[in-house]
Order: structure tokens, then C-alpha cells, then sequence
């Protein structure tokens, strides 16, 4: 279970983050959707240990996330992706793939130096390991491209991919639907939901497309300016009468 | 699915127009694995019979070599630009010339006591990387590297200083069992040289092309993703500084067997920690055979300038010969031509399948 608590982050004048708290449950998608700068992605990166917030709290399963190092947090079970991408762009799609299984089989210098068989029977365990995975995300036909030069909504899966090959209990998700078409949006919403199945895991999805958060959240938390405005069922979030004005307050 | 793409997973190996494909480990790509080992051993076995300036220029190609793998993998493989490599290459250098004049070591004892020196002083000099980021160690290295003549003139009564270290001949007496004689002495270097790079090259190998070796470049392409993705980017950069100090102090402690004598002033300034530099991008940053093709070119682009004219001449000619490069293949003379072979043929790696009877989940 991931809890938030009262977590605060600033930058200069602006406060990403204004107290903001909810929990995630284990085994269930909790959908966080808000307008562009409500402090979204500045949260998976306070969970994620790449800004230290200056007020608050983060647990995940008992664990203060916010004690450990960058590194550490995905030996705790939580891994993400990114909004706009962070891939390596001369690695293959399969080596990217590859790296994200750092942490459950981490190669060692001098056996790496070596050529050591067992370095060598571990490299060959997780690369069928990300093979399976690239068949199940339809990655295959280009596993030995580079990631340089792929289409947007392709390198998002390849994110997905080195995200699930650590078998993570938390996946962060900041918008998997960038660069999609309409029709991709909802086979995207299926996939994720036959991963947890197959894999088992919660996941933190940030999306602003509604449909897909809508259709395959058990929880949704809405946030504006850094705080939770509304936290509850589908249903309950979208007939919350502030989560349209935060929307409306911002486009209109 | 989700990606428009309709060509089917197991897409036929030729396709038309498109470059030749050859599968790793496969039948083709072991023919030519083994003509490339089979032209290797000849050239080696080549140089092995040339007269003694001929064959003292290979040695120095393999010295240089040596010192650019070491390089390769701090600059082109994590990303940490030293520009004083040259200090690695010459503690390499002092720590054998001292044990064998001072303590008279056996020559070839003090090329693993110069891997562990190198070593040790590579971990603290990369110790900053712990902290800081970018440029910052490059100016750390290029500290060390202004330093290292200044360090070796200090020390005068262990490394002479100024007026610089002789080993004496007797001294490098090839080893009983080697079979080379007292005169026969630089084709001994010449055999120890070619088989220490190729044992060098076959650990940067394992390392480049292992697990280790894309956590490396991971770490230089995106330290963000590479942390996130469980990689300690401290330690890794760290301990990459110090395997890339111990391999260029290897590379010493054989030029120091080579030459015979030693000046700080004279092989050991900055000069020479621009000239690994300039060897590494010419050959290839981040390639496996780019810091032979850079040996050649430190080693011999000099050598004939320097028959074209006199001083600056040759320090112009190198310096043009690199721009020319640096414009013509960005990537260096392997990554270009590894570039230009991708048109007509890719080698792909196997397939890697889970054995049968093991799937998982
Ligand atoms: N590194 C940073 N430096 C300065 N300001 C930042 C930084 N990161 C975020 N902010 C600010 O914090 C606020 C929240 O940004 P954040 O990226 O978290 O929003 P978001 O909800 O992810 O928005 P979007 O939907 O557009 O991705 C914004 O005002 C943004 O400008
Ligand atoms: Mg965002």
C-alpha cells in the first residue's frame, strides 16, 4: 500500500505540491488526473526520489520511501515511466529492456570483466525474460533498434516494458497514452489491466484522457495546484462539482 | 496492437534492397570472425619478424592502445571526460620504473603492482564524481594531469625528477623462459605488449558487451532513467573512473619497460593526456576496436608528418587530420565505418529464448 501524505514542494514562488495526500491500495489502478501543472508529475518524482519534497511523508508497504536513495526505490517494488520519455537512445529496445532488470539481477564488475558463465547465464535469463515481454507489448519486430528515431507511442511502451521486467508491486504511470490514436487509447487500457492480471501489481496512472482513466480505475484522486480536490470512485470523482471547475477554471 | 506496424514477428531474414542480415553465432558470422582472427594473427606474426624501429613503432601502437581502452571506457562508455590521463599513464610508468630500480623487482611483477596503484588512485580521483557532475571532473583530471610532472619533480630521490630515471638494460633482461636473448629484448617487449592488449581488449569486450557494460552507457545516456532503473550512477562512475586509470597505468608500466628511461616533463604532461584524447575520438568513442585504430593514428599520423616537415608542421598535420575526421564520421573512423557496413550487412544477435521446460509466469 502507497501512502501520501502532506506533501509539500516548492519551487521558488510556485508550490508544486500543497500538502496532497491519499493512499493506494495493493492490487488496484488509482487513476491521478488534474490539469497540465497541478503538481502530478512533480509527485512521482517526489515518490521516486528525484526532488526531495520539504514537507511530508511516503510509505509504500511500511518503507519511508522518502529515507532511500534514487536507486534504491525500485528494490522496494516501484518502478515508472515518464512523461516525456527517458530512455537510452543507443541501446536497443531490447537492451533498454534490458536494464530495467538492474535491480533483480545486478551484474557485477569482476565476473563482468571476466566473462564468467554465470554472468553470462544471467544475461541470457533476462534478455528471454524481456523477449516474453516484448512479445506481450507487440515489440519484437524491432528489438534490435535502436531507440533513437521510434515513434513516440512505441518508445512508451518500450518504457513499459523496462518498467515491468523488474516485476514491480507499483507502477507509476505518467501519461502511457501520449502519442496515441483513439483506438490505441482503449486497447492501451486493456493491456494495462491483463499486465496487473498476469503480473500483479498497483498502479498509479496519471492520464489525461478520460476515458481511460475513467474506464479502468478502481480509485481516482483529482489534484489542482498541489492539493487533493477529489478522491473516490469513478464516478463519485466525475460528479464532483470541484474537479469540473478545476478543469473549467483552467480552459474556459 | 498499438502500433500500426504489420510487418509479423518473425519477418524473413533478407528482405529486398535492404542490408544482408547474419545472425550472431551463426554460420556466416563465425566464417567471419574467424578470416578477421586469422588476418589478425598474421599481421601480428607480421610485426613479430620486422627490423627493430619498425617493430618498436608496433609496440608503442599496442602501448597507446592499451592506455585508449582505458580511456574508452571512462570517456566514451559512462561519459566522464579526463582529460589527464596522461598522470594514469605515467604512474603506471614510475610505479614499474621504481620497483625495478629501487626494490629491482622483476619487470613483469610490476605490471599488476601498477593495475593496483592505478586503481587505487583512480577510485580517489573519481571520488568527486560521487558529488559533482559534468565538467567538474574534467577539471579535477586535468588537475592531476597539470600535477603529475610537478608530483614526480617533488619525489626527486625515488623518481630522479628533472633529471629523469634510466632503467638499465641488464635490468630488462627478457625472462629465462621466454627464449629471447638479452639482445633480442624488443621483440620480447613487442610479444608482451601485443598479448597484454589482446587480454585488455578481451576484458573491455566482456565488460562492453555484458550487462555491465550497457549499465555504463545507460548511465551517460539518461542518469535519470538509469537510476530509477535500480543503478548506483556514484559507484558505477566511480569504479569505472578507477578500472580506466588501472588500464592506462598498465599501459605505462610497459612504456616504461619499452623506453628504458623515464621524463616526466618529456611523456607524461598533458600533452600527452590530449594526445589519448585525440586518439580516442578519432578511432571511435564507446567502440570496441576505435583505440587501436587511434593508436595507429597517435603513433604513425606523427611520424609521417613529421618526414613531410619540421616542428609545427607535424602538430598541424595531426590537428587537420583530426578536424578532417571529426567532420567526415563524427563517430570516429570504426563508428563510420561501422556506420557504412550497417547499409550492406547487420549482424543481429540471437533471438533469446527461454530454454524449454523453464517459462515462468
Ligand atoms: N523542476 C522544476 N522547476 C521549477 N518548476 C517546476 C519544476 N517541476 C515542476 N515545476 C512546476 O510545478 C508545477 C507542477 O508541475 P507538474 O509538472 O508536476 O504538473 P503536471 O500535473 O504533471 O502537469 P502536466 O499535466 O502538464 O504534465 C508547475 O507549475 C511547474 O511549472
Ligand atoms: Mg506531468
Amino acid at each position: 500500500m502507497l501512502e501520501i501524505s502532506d506533501l509539500v514542494m516548492r519551487f521558488g514562488g510556485v508550490t508544486a505540491l500543497d500538502r496532497v495526500g491519499f493512499t493506494v491500495a495493493d492490487n488496484e489502478i488509482c487513476g491521478l488526473i488534474g490539469p497540465n501543472g497541478a503538481g502530478k508529475t512533480s509527485l512521482f518524482n517526489c515518490i521516486t526520489r528525484i526532488y526531495r519534497p520539504e514537507e511530508g511523508a511516503v510509505r509504500f508497504n511500511g518503507t519511508d520511501l522518502l529515507s532511500l536513495r534514487r536507486h534504491q526505490i525500485v528494490r522496494h517494488g516501484i518502478v515508472r515511466t515518464f512523461q516525456n520519455l527517458a530512455l537510452f537512445p543507443t541501446l536497443s529496445v531490447l537492451d533498454n529492456t534490458v536494464v530495467g532488470a538492474h535491480s533483480t539481477s545486478t551484474p557485477h564488475l569482476v565476473p563482468s570483466l571476466l566473462g564468467w558463465p554465470t554472468t553470462r547465464a544471467a544475461r541470457r535469463r533476462v534478455e528471454a525474460d524481456a523477449w516474453e515481454l516484448l512479445e506481450r507489448l507487440e515489440l519484437t519486430d524491432l528489438a534490435f533498434h535502436p531507440a533513437a528515431g521510434l515513434p513516440f507511442g512505441t518508445l512508451k511502451r518500450v518504457e513499459l516494458a523496462r518498467a515491468l521486467i523488474s516485476r514491480p508491486s507499483l507502477l507509476l504511470l505518467d501519461e502511457p497514452a501520449g502519442g496515441l490514436t483513439h483506438s490505441e487509447v482503449n486497447e492501451l487500457g486493456q493491456l494495462i489491466l491483463g499486465l496487473r492480471d498476469d503480473y500483479g501489481f498497483s498502479a498509479l496512472l496519471v492520464e489525461h484522457h478520460m476515458g481511460l482513466v475513467m474506464g479502468i480505475s478502481d480509485h481516482v484522486v483529482a489534484m489542482d495546484f498541489g492539493r487533493t480536490i477529489a478522491d473516490g470512485s469513478p464516478a463519485e470523482v466525475q460528479r464532483d462539482p470541484a474537479v469540473a471547475e478545476a478543469y473549467l477554471g483552467r480552459t474556459a | 496492437m498499438l502500433e500500426p506496424k504489420t510487418t509479423p514477428a518473425q519477418a524473413p531474414a533478407s528482405t529486398k534492397r535492404g542490408p544482408r542480415v547474419i545472425r550472431r553465432g551463426g554460420r556466416e558470422h563465425t566464417v567471419l570472425l574467424g578470416i578477421g582472427a586469422v588476418l589478425a594473427v598474421l599481421v601480428i606474426l607480421w610485426g613479430g619478424q620486422l627490423d627493430p624501429f619498425n617493430q618498436g613503432q608496433l609496440t608503442r601502437v599496442a602501448i597507446f592502445a592499451i592506455a585508449i581502452v582505458g580511456l574508452n571506457i571512462a570517456t566514451g562508455y559512462i561519459g566522464l571526460l579526463s582529460v589527464g590521463h596522461s598522470a594514469f599513464f605515467g604512474l603506471g610508468a614510475y610505479t614499474t620504473g621504481v620497483l625495478v630500480v629501487k626494490y629491482e623487482w622483476d619487470p613483469l611483477m610490476t605490471i599488476p603492482a601498477a593495475l593496483v596503484v592505478c586503481l587505487v588512485v583512480g577510485l580517489l580521483v573519481g571520488l568527486p564524481a560521487l558529488r559533482i557532475r559534468g565538467l567538474y571532473l574534467a577539471m579535477v583530471t586535468l588537475a592531476f594531469g597539470v600535477a603529475f610532472p610537478e608530483i614526480v619533480a617533488h619525489f626527486d630521490d625515488l623518481t630522479g625528477g628533472a633529471e629523469g630515471m634510466t632503467i638499465r638494460r641488464q635490468q630488462l633482461r627478457p625472462p629465462e623462459w621466454s627464449g629471447f636473448t638479452l639482445g633480442e629484448r624488443s621483440q620480447w617487449v613487442y610479444w608482451l605488449c601485443v598479448v597484454v592488449l589482446l587480454i585488455v581488449m578481451w576484458i573491455a569486450h566482456n565488460m562492453v558487451r555484458g550487462r555491465y557494460g550497457m549499465a555504463m552507457i545507460a548511465v551517460r545516456e539518461n542518469e535519470i532513467a538509469a537510476a530509477s532503473s535500480g543503478i548506483n550512477i556514484a559507484v558505477m562512475k566511480v569504479t569505472a573512473f578507477g578500472v580506466s586509470g588501472a588500464v592506462t597505468g598498465v599501459a605505462g608500466s610497459l612504456f616504461a619497460m619499452y623506453i628504458g628511461s623515464l621524463f616526466a616533463e618529456g611523456s607524461f604532461t598533458l600533452l600527452a593526456g590530449i594526445t589519448l584524447l585525440i586518439g580516442l575520438v578519432i578511432g571511435g568513442e564507446a567502440t570496441r576496436s576505435g583505440p587501436l585504430v587511434g593508436a595507429l593514428a597517435v603513433v604513425f599520423v606523427p611520424y609521417y608528418a613529421a618526414e613531410l616537415g619540421q616542428g609545427q608542421v607535424a602538430a598541424v598535420l595531426f590537428a587537420v587530420v583530426l578536424i578532417f575526421v571529426i567532420f567526415v564520421a563524427p563517430a570516429g573512423i570504426v563508428g563510420g565505418i561501422a556506420k557504412a557496413v550497417r547499409k550492406v550487412v547487420v549482424v543481429t544477435p540471437r533471438i533469446p529464448r527461454k530454454p524449454e521446460g523453464t517459462q515462468q509466469s
